[in-house]
C-alpha cells in the first residue's frame, strides 16, 4: 500500500496535466528519487502520454494551400465592415 | 509570428486576396494534423482544414488581433471537426458499405467506431495503433487529449479553443489519460 502523502499523487496528476507550480514540481522530484512505489505510479500514469506522444507528425498534403485559395470567394471579406 | 500573421491579416482586409495565402501556408500542417487526429481520416481531415481556412478568411473581420490567431484558427477548425463526427454517427452504418476507397491509406480506412479483434490490434504496427486507440476515444477528450499531448498547447490555450473552462479541461485532461490507460490495458 502506497502510505506517501496523497499530495504527492495529486502533483503528479497537476504535472501530467502541464499544470504544476515550479515548488510542486520540485516538490515531487524529491520526492520520486527516493520513493519507489511513488515512482512505480508515475510510471504507470505516463504510460498513455508516453504512448501518444509518439505519434508522428503528419503533414498537410501537397497542394493544399492551392486547395484552399481555390475555395475563397471571389470577393474580398468586407461584409462586416459594410454593415 | 503574431505580428507578422497581423499584418497579412490587414492586406486581407484591405482586399489583398494572395496575402491570406501566406497564412494558409504558415498553419496548414498544423491545422491539417489536428483535424487528421480528430477525425482520423485523411480525406475529411483535408476538406475539413481547408473549410476551416476558407471560414476563417470569411471572417477574419471578426477576429481580434489582440488575441492569438492560432487559437481563433483552431477553435474554429475542432467546431468543425466535433460537428463532422456527430454528423457522421448515424451513417455510419451506410458507410461501411461504400467501397469508393481509392487512394485512401491503410491508416485511413480504420474507422474510429471499429473495433478490431485484440490479436488484430496486437499486430499492428506504432503509427497505425496511435492511430487507432486515439479514434477509440470518446471526441470529448480526444480533443483535449490532442491538443495536449500532440500539440502540446498549455490547459488555458485548450479552454480558449475548445471554449470550456479550465476546470473542465483538466477534468477532461484527467479522464481522457484514464480512458486510453484503460484502452491501453486491455491487451
Amino acid at each position: 500500500m502506497n502510505t506517501c502523502p496523497e499530495q504527492i499523487v495529486h502533483n503528479m496528476h497537476a504535472y501530467l496535466d502541464g499544470d504544476i507550480s515550479p515548488d510542486d514540481e520540485l516538490q515531487l522530484n524529491k520526492h520520486l528519487a527516493e520513493c519507489v512505489e511513488c515512482r512505480m505510479l508515475m510510471e504507470e500514469l505516463s504510460i498513455p502520454i508516453t504512448f501518444i506522444r509518439k505519434a508522428e507528425s503528419v503533414q498537410a498534403p501537397i497542394g493544399f494551400v492551392d486547395g484552399v485559395m481555390a475555395r475563397l470567394p471571389k470577393e474580398k471579406p468586407q461584409a462586416g465592415v459594410q454593415r | 509570428m503574431d505580428d507578422l500573421v497581423n499584418k497579412r491579416i490587414n492586406e486581407v482586409l484591405k482586399g489583398n486576396q494572395d496575402a491570406f495565402e501566406e497564412i494558409v501556408t504558415l498553419f496548414q500542417h498544423r491545422l491539417y494534423h489536428i483535424c487528421y487526429r480528430m477525425l482520423n481520416n485523411a480525406q475529411e481531415a483535408e476538406d475539413i482544414a481547408q473549410e476551416a481556412f476558407v471560414r476563417a478568411y470569411i471572417n477574419i473581420h471578426t477576429f481580434d488581433q489582440k488575441r492569438k490567431f492560432s487559437t481563433w484558427l483552431f477553435r474554429i477548425a475542432t467546431n468543425l471537426c466535433i460537428d463532422r463526427i456527430r454528423k457522421k454517427k448515424p451513417d455510419y452504418y451506410l458507410d461501411a458499405n461504400v467501397p469508393g476507397t481509392e487512394g485512401l491509406t491503410m491508416y485511413s480506412q480504420i474507422a474510429a467506431d471499429d473495433e478490431l479483434p485484440e490479436d488484430k490490434v496486437e499486430q499492428m504496427e506504432t503509427q497505425e495503433r496511435i492511430h487507432y486507440e486515439i479514434g477509440k476515444l470518446p471526441d470529448k477528450y480526444r480533443s483535449v487529449i490532442i491538443l495536449r499531448y500532440i500539440e502540446e498547447l498549455p490547459l488555458q490555450e485548450i479552454g480558449d479553443i475548445l471554449e470550456l473552462p479550465l476546470g473542465t479541461v483538466k477534468t477532461r485532461v484527467h479522464r481522457g489519460r484514464a480512458a486510453l490507460r484503460k484502452q491501453l490495458s486491455n491487451l
